[in-house]
């Protein structure tokens, strides 16, 4: 009996820590309605409050004409003193898709991730001030995008181009530095049968003197062939950026890419 | 363009479906009886009937009638021209068929392509008198259940009971008498690997298939564009007096060949100068589309799909390739 009232009792006083903590801090309503909002907010927006806020967009095509390449930008350059990116797919089964800390770029992200079903995806952006702003989309898909092979293993030599790189490093037309990145890699999710979990997970661009520039963590939802579009915040000269990579079985990926000048770009554009 | 007849019908369908209080395919077996495809003939050349599609995208609803389909009463006989997009959509047409030209019997059917709304119909004839280039057949078997599970989340009740039916008759012939005409026969690709292009010999019409659209933008899941570009120009030389297009109205002129080309050429190009800035594929999506281009119909959804189908070829050929150092 004793022992019953001390468990209602432990219980009861559990239960206001938690609705304590849940007060200290606010979490705005999901426009998009998502099921799954509370358990997003709580596994990768822990602290801080989380607001909508229009400031995030979130670009993404209302149905995704293809589940294993579904293409995601990120804009919340309005935004200041951004420390933290984080999008989440919220019905994929590995929800999170990426998380990016731009040190010396600005708040954008372009990239593809793979969808499970039709989902919402939230992009999550935290200021200094730890308040978490949040936009998101729902994005219309076909099932199984992370649950089948990747395209790679239709291929009996696909270990041959792991990690052969394209990459795009060029101005704007507004001169900010755009770079996009693309490297063959099966990022495999591990859900389709016989197949474990192979991905790149860590992505680093520096400049040419090791200043961080951006630090990209990649998770499952990652399409194929990862491609991703960063602006670095490097000023109008040419300059060098080394980007350095590591996949889950510790491969290394690193190279220099050139970065024109602004006036180098503007006199390509009107040749 | 169409006249305004097909729209009316597809009005009628709307209300037929909202009067029912039913708003979607699923929700029970009495309701969804009552879909059905209005079919209807037009003949285009002589004793050559066209069944044109809605200029849109698969939608509940058009439940997927977006294609144009062909049939010919030919001395012994009937030819058909593609099937349509499902089961049902077949059992309309060979009611259509029956009532234009009342018992005959169908002795070819062609596939001009593995695309869904081409062939799903196949289901009602005869498997023997289906016939089509290897690659076309091989294509239906690769990727044919995958087209239908897709439609199936599209339109719903519409598909009830399609099944995949690859064509009974592999054919390489350059031409075929069938029931008392001739048909030349072209094997052509780049709207998809297999573009199967029929020319009816006695009265000059040409069925294109997909390589040819007009006044519906282009479709470019499956599509090689540069291969394409000069299908069209192999179209551009051969003898007709009529094209029926895969979608649109039926083309006197050619004009469905140079507005596909047209249409094609700034696809390309556009999207090449979307990479060559680095743009991300949303970015490109939002990329303004040519004025002349506005009567299209769906130019924009298909637009948008373009950039998916054709945005990472076209990034493995443009971007600078990378040293690597790995270790």
């Amino acid at each position: 009996m004793i022992t019953t009232i001390n468990r209602i009792v432990a219980s009861i006083f559990v239960l206001l820590v938690s609705v304590q903590s849940l007060q200290a801090r606010e979490v705005q309503a999901d426009p998009l309605n998502s099921v799954m909002w509370n358990n997003m907010v709580e596994r990768f927006m822990p602290d801080g409050d989380v607001i909508f806020d229009p400031r995030v967009k979130v670009i993404a095509p209302v149905s995704a004409e293809d589940q294993f390449y579904v293409p995601i930008t990120v804009d919340a350059t309005e935004l200041e003193n951004v420390d933290r990116v984080i999008a989440v797919a919220d019905l994929n089964p590995i929800p999170l898709v990426l998380t990016v800390t731009p040190h010396q770029a600005l708040s954008f992200i372009g990239f593809r991730l793979k969808l499970q079903q039709s989902s919402p995806i939230h992009v999550g952006v935290r200021t200094t001030d730890g308040v978490w702003h949040v936009g998101g989309v729902l994005v219309d898909a076909a099932g199984g995008g992370c649950t089948a092979p990747a395209a790679a293993h239709m291929n009996s030599n696909w270990m041959k181009t792991l990690g052969e790189t394209r990459a795009f490093a060029g101005r704007d037309l507004s001169g900010s530095a755009r770079m996009t990145l693309r490297m063959r890699h099966p990022m495999d999710t591990g859900l389709a049968a016989g197949i474990p979990a192979f991905y790149l997970n860590e992505l680093s661009v520096e400049t040419e003197d090791g200043v961080p520039i951006a630090d990209l963590e990649l998770f499952e939802p990652v399409s194929e062939n990862p491609t991703l579009t960063i602006k670095p915040d490097v000023g109008d000269e040419a300059t060098t950026i080394t980007v350095s990579g590591r996949d889950t079985e510790g491969n290394n990926y690193r190279f220099p890419l050139s970065l024109p000048a602004v006036a180098a770009a503007a006199a390509s554009r009107t040749n | 363009m169409q006249s305004a007849a097909p729209f009316s019908r597809r009005r009628r369908q709307i209300l037929q479906w909202l009067s029912t209080g039913c708003g979607c395919a699923m929700c029970g077996s009495i309701d969804a009886q009552i879909l059905g495809y209005d079919l209807y003939a037009t003949e285009i050349a002589s004793k050559t009937w066209a069944v044109h599609g809605q200029p849109e995208y698969f939608e509940i609803g058009n439940g997927g009638n977006i294609v144009n389909v062909a049939f010919i009463e030919v001395p012994d006989g009937i030819v058909v021209i593609d099937t349509g997009p499902s089961k049902r959509y077949g059992e309309a047409l060979l009611a259509l068929i029956e009532r234009t030209v009342p018992g005959k019997e169908i002795l070819r059917v062609y596939n001009t392509h593995h695309h869904p709304d081409h062939f799903l119909g196949n289901q009602v004839f005869q498997p023997e008198t289906i016939a089509a280039p290897q690659k076309v057949i091989d294509n239906i078997n690769a990727e044919g259940d995958g087209f239908t599970d897709n439609l199936y989340r599209l339109l719903g009740d519409w598909m009830r009971g399609t099944l995949v039916v690859a064509p009974g008759v592999a054919l390489e012939a350059t031409s075929e008498e069938v029931g008392g005409r001739n048909f030349s026969l072209f094997y052509l690709d780049g709207h998809t690997s297999a573009d199967f292009v029929i020319r009816d010999d006695e009265t000059g019409v040409l069925f294109s298939g997909d390589l040819a659209f007009l006044y519906r933008a282009p479709t470019t899941p499956h599509a090689n564009i540069p291969r394409w570009t000069a299908a069209i120009e192999t179209l551009t030389e051969i003898d007709r007096d009529l094209i029926l297009p895969g979608h649109g109205p039926s083309d006197p002129k050619g004009e469905s060949l140079s507005q596909t080309s047209d249409y094609l050429s700034w696809l390309d190009g556009n999207l090449r100068d979307a990479v060559g800035q680095g743009f991300t594929m949303n970015e490109a999506m939002l990329m303004p589309i040519p004025k002349r281009f506005a009567g299209l119909g769906v130019v924009r959804t298909e637009y948008e799909r373009s950039v998916v189908h054709l945005f990472q070829d076209l990034e493995d050929e443009l971007f600078q390739v990378i040293d690597v150092v790995r270790d």
